[in-house]
């Protein structure tokens, strides 16, 4: 609490020195109905004519209607609908010639879908995984009718329980059935080729040998089966193939294919992989120890947000350098750089509704929006270099567009003391009537004392008196001795003049059953009638609550209500084992009528 | 790889591919694991509801085989509290993949919340089988052997785990296991070592510096408080700790300004106002000072170091009768300090119960080891009273104590303690007693810290009792008052 409470104070700093803003709000569309991820935005000049696009790979409402956007400053260009939901879209060119127009990919499920000038080019699929053999011999085998539907699921069960190469889809759904149902299944099915198919769930570009701006690029894609592929542009062929120990949740890449690259991969194993030119496997591997939100590099830093609301840089050989705690879970996370100031700074949407910007882990600014930010994206956009998209939770769309004038000033408001130490301590006050007492008591403390005193041991004695009452005559509704350890509590109910008395009685020893135990009422007669005001307690188990009931019938009219004691007694003891007086309600049925 | 000249714009042919098979008897199953990405993406999101959509959505595609699925809806179900539950989905993970060590873990996981901790370590040890080096696993079953008090076990697989990769968080389990078994050396050695490998973790060098003050090692405390400071300022146990060694020095205001952070941060934390209210002790703002010892009182009250506070200012106050309330009742929470039993005969005498006050004074000298204090005091009340024998038996005690002071510390004595002593000593005509050096800090300062601290407990945190510590030195540095109000009274 004290955290969030004193970062916000510090990011209202930070905006108010601000000037009011750095930003100009440009575009606000709450209902622009665009749900996405950071991964699914990309700016590019697709048609060549030095306007840029907004290419969004949009979820949909729910997650049900995949489309894909194109939007040229506030309004949707095109909008197509896509087979499957997209993964992640990326703005890369494919070739040399002229003009140079990047095409536009688009992954989803197994395949890559390559858009050139807004149009279908190409689709690539992933390979298919090689199946395992066993199991593909033993569907041979059934295919051959050479085997029986019954060894054939005890067989597969002995492979998926060891095998390194996972089962089939139809293989699993097979080991499912019923006895009854796996005759049929295989003779549908046991002519068809076993596949393994997995999906893409990241993509990115890299550079393929050249650094410049408008380099031709590779797509990379990261895969369910836990490896990154390298396409080339032209062939879509694959260059490399490297594989992780989890599944690849982020992708950030650095250098260029042919000289030398880093590519880091944030897993879903909660660790993030570093993986160099010719390594096979991860060379360098940050354990984070709960799950990241995002990866971005900065210059030579990685910057990984956590789902414990922080954010972490990283050296590229894995090295913590620091840690920046958020006020609200990260929700999404981009890279912010401004070309003409050389600034590179880390985006990130929270919960509470702030994009804040974070260089190393100097604040730089916070942006407040009116619904928390999904995703985001910064660069140039129509004619505008620096634009930040966002889109929101509930399916807005917001642009703002950076001032020309604007310069991102390091720590804004993250030195000096907090500004609590500035807070007055609320010390409690004291009355007048206080002093007067005070006063009172240096003149006549001595006498204040002794009074005191006496009317302490006064209060003793008798607290004590009552005491050894209460336990001579068995008040208490515990029972204080160690043959019948009972407890008893009464319950009341009804509105009169017929009340329901419920009595229950529990056995709190261990082990040992009473029985012989008595019940017996006392009540005055005239005001009151039971049907029986004195009966036996059956045998207690211990531990067990027994409800015993009894009706009483309220005599009296005039609104009087008088107390009934319940005694327990033991059969041939005259002084109870434990008693309790049950305060009557009035009757109120009576009063009524 | 399929490559094909797609037309179409709006319509790719993958959507008549899929149909294609529909014409064949077979149907094509769809990829379990189509839409594992989105679920994961949300997931760590924290948007729960739109996880657990596609959840279902994709656990009815699959006919309930989606391992992923069902993984991240027993980890939802395990933060929403139904631990239970997601133990179930965890098992059924691990029977789709048994050979997955994640699956198990999560059930250990599940188990070890459930505080079945023999059955998690169980498990823990399955999963250990099938990845080795995983710290995760030895951390886990670290933190298992704590808690079933098997600390020899507890150490080994930390360590285990520290080898494999090392984490901040094993490093504060494995100091918890020293403090747990006492042992402070090898607790601060840990946290050292942890402070090394991540030197901005403000938790460990906290902690550290906590270890420290406890150890009464007041410089390399502030030190490393002082750096937790650097990179929290809102750090509210080294605040606490950093104020109460500034108190010790006298510097109220600082400590003050210290601990407005705190106010903000935990308004009811008791130590916080007991130490708040020793500063304005301190400052001889003495109504301010009661105001805010009783709202510690309030917050905790069955604190006796705030009674013991409160009890101070009240004879200070001179409301004795106040005095002697709040001191009998810590006296009732802790009848073991001598000290107290000195306070309280302080404000007898003053209430004109002598026969009391010496009834306590003999309490207070029978449980007092080497506070002069306490003797001085006695010697004075019995001077008072006549008994010149009495009151010198307890200035040849006093004496001793004293001596035995010179001779284990370089500590100095307080100068209105000399002086009492002095003119009593003159009174009683026992000559040139002692040579008393540059009276400057109280003696037992240093004492009461070491002394009244407990150790640091794994439930409750340690600022609050080292901090208290801390604030009870300061109030012992005003003990002296009542004894020099007795001097007029002295022939």
């Amino acid at each position: 609490m004290a955290a969030a409470s004193s970062s916000d104070s510090d990011g209202r700093r930070a905006e108010s020195d601000e000037a009011n803003s750095k930003w100009l709000d440009a575009h606000y569309d709450p209902m622009a109905n665009i749900h996405t991820f950071s991964a699914c935005l990309a700016l590019a000049d697709l048609h060549g004519d030095g306007e840029y696009k907004l290419v969004v790979g949009d979820l949909g409402p729910g997650g049900r209607q995949p489309h894909l956007k194109v939007l040229k400053g506030p309004t949707v260009l095109t909008e197509s609908p896509l087979p499957a939901l997209p993964a992640a879209a990326a703005t890369f060119l494919m070739e040399q010639h002229e003009p140079r127009t990047p095409a536009l990919a688009l992954a989803s499920g197994p395949c890559v879908y390559v858009y050139k000038n807004l149009r279908p080019y190409f689709k690539f699929s992933l390979p298919p995984l090689p199946p395992n053999p066993l199991e593909q011999d033993l569907w041979n085998q059934a295919k051959e009718d050479r085997i029986d539907p019954l060894t054939l699921k005890e067989m597969l069960e002995g492979i998926r329980e060891k095998a390194e190469v996972p089962l089939s889809v139809q293989s699993l759904r097979f080991l499912q059935l019923e006895l009854s149902e796996m005759e049929a299944f295989v003779n549908q099915h046991k002519s068809k080729p076993i596949k393994r198919q997995t999906v893409i769930t990241t993509m990115t570009t890299m550079k393929k040998n050249l650094a410049d701006e408008d380099a031709v690029s590779c797509l990379v894609l990261g895969t369910e089966n836990k490896e990154l592929l390298v396409l080339d542009p032209e062939a879509f062929t694959v260059l490399a193939k490297m594989s992780l120990p989890s599944i690849p949740v982020f992708l950030e890449v650095s250098g260029q294919f042919e000289v030398e690259f880093q590519l880091t991969a944030a897993c879903r194993n909660g660790n993030i992989y570093i993986l160099r030119r010719d390594s096979k496997r991860p060379k360098y591997s940050i354990e984070l120890g709960v799950q990241p939100v995002g990866l971005v590099r900065v210059q030579k830093v990685l910057v990984v947000g956590s789902t414990q609301d922080s954010l972490h840089g990283f050296t590229h050989k894995g090295k913590r350098l620091w840690t920046v705690q958020m006020p609200a879970t990260i929700l999404t996370m981009n890279l912010l750089e401004q070309h003409s100031r050389g600034l590179q700074a880390v985006m990130a949407g929270l919960a509470n509704g702030e994009v804040r910007i974070y260089h190393d882990k100097a604040l730089l600014n916070v942006i407040r929006t009116p619904d928390a930010v999904t995703s985001l994206c910064f660069g140039r956009y129509g004619r505008e270099d620096n634009t930040l998209i966002m889109t929101t939770r509930g399916g807005g769309l917001i642009i703002k567009i950076l001032k020309r004038t604007a310069v991102f000033v390091e720590g804004g408001g993250e030195v000096g003391p907090p500004p609590a130490q500035a807070m007055k301590l609320n010390v409690p006050r004291k009355t007048r009537l206080y002093v007067d007492q005070t006063l009172r008591e240096r003149e006549a403390g001595t006498a204040m004392h002794r009074a005191f005193q006496t009317d302490l041991y006064l209060l003793r004695l008798r607290a004590a008196r009552a005491y050894v009452q209460a336990l001579e005559s068995s008040l208490s509704p515990v029972s204080a001795t160690a043959r019948e350890p009972l407890k008893l509590h009464a319950v009341v109910q009804g509105l009169g003049p017929t009340f329901k008395l419920t009595l229950h009685l529990q056995n709190t020893s261990t082990a040992r059953p009473i029985l012989g135990l008595l019940v017996c009422f006392l009540y005055n007669e005239a005001l009151y009638a039971l049907p029986r005001a004195f009966f036996k307690v059956p045998l207690l188990v211990p531990g067990l609550s027994y409800p015993l009931e009894t009706f009483v019938e309220s005599l009296n009219n005039k609104g009087i209500s008088d107390i009934i004691k319940v005694l327990v007694l033991r059969e041939g003891q005259s002084a109870p084992l434990l008693s309790a007086h049950i305060n009557m309600p009035v009757s109120e049925g009576l009063a009524a009528a | 790889m399929a490559e094909e000249g797609l037309t179409t714009r709006t319509q790719f042919p993958v959507s008549a591919e899929s149909q294609k098979p529909r014409l064949k008897k077979a149907p094509e199953f769809p990829i379990l694991e189509k839409q594992n990405w989105l679920i994961h993406l949300y997931y760590i999101r924290k948007d729960y509801e739109a996880c657990k959509a596609v959840i279902k959505e994709q656990l009815q595609e699959t006919q309930g085989l989606c391992e992923y699925a069902i993984y991240v809806q027993a980890l939802i179900f395990r933060l929403e509290g139904n631990i239970q539950e997601s133990l179930e989905l965890f098992q059924t993970c691990a029977i789709l993949s048994p050979q997955c060590a994640d699956n198990l873990k999560q059930v250990a996981r599940s188990l070890f919340l459930l505080g079945k901790h023999k059955a998690a370590t169980e498990v823990y040890n399955e999963a250990a089988k099938l990845n080795q080096k995983d710290w995760e696993i030895c951390h886990n079953l670290g933190v298992c052997y704590i808690y079933l008090k098997q600390f020899n076990k507890a150490q080994d697989q930390l360590h285990n785990a520290l080898h494999l990769n090392r984490h901040d968080l094993t490093y504060i389990m494995l100091g918890k296991i020293h403090l747990l078994e006492g042992d402070l050396d090898k607790a601060i050695e840990i946290y050292k070592k942890a402070v090394e490998f991540s030197p901005e973790n403000t938790e460990l060098l906290t902690t550290l510096g906590l270890l420290y003050l406890q150890l009464g090692i007041y410089q390399k405390a502030f030190e490393h408080l002082g750096n937790a400071l650097t990179y929290d300022p809102t750090n509210y146990k080294a605040i606490l700790a950093v104020g109460s060694i500034m108190q010790t020095h006298g510097d109220f205001d600082v400590a003050l300004n210290k601990y407005r952070v705190v106010a903000c941060a935990v308004p009811e934390s008791p130590p916080l106002w007991n130490n708040i209210g020793m500063c304005f002790f301190g400052k001889k703002k003495y109504v301010a000072a009661i105001s805010c010892l009783k709202r510690a009182n309030y917050l905790a009250p069955f604190d006796w170091k705030i009674l013991y506070n409160l009890g101070l200012v009240h004879l200070t106050m001179q409301q004795y009768a106040s005095a002697f309330r709040f001191l009998s009742a810590a006296i009732n929470f802790q009848p073991k300090m001598g000290e107290l039993y000195m306070l309280l005969a302080v404000a007898l005498t003053n209430l004109e119960d002598i026969e009391n006050a010496k009834r306590a004074y003999t309490e207070a000298v029978r449980l007092d080891k080497c506070n002069p204090l306490v003797n001085l005091n006695y010697a004075v009340l019995l001077y008072n009273q006549g008994e010149k024998r009495g009151a010198l038996a307890e200035y040849k005690e006093m004496e001793k104590k004293v001596n035995l002071l010179k001779d284990n510390s370089s500590l100095e004595f307080d100068s209105e303690m000399v002086e009492m002593a002095q003119k009593l000593g003159a009174a009683l005509q026992v000559g040139e007693a002692l040579v008393w050096t540059k009276p400057v800090i109280d003696p037992k300062s240093k004492h009461w810290t070491t002394s009244t601290t407990k150790p640091a407990s794994l439930q409750q945190p340690l600022g609050s009792n080292q901090a208290l510590g801390q604030a009870m030195s300061s109030a012992a540095a005003y003990r002296k008052l009542p004894s020099e109000r007795r001097l007029p009274k002295a022939p």
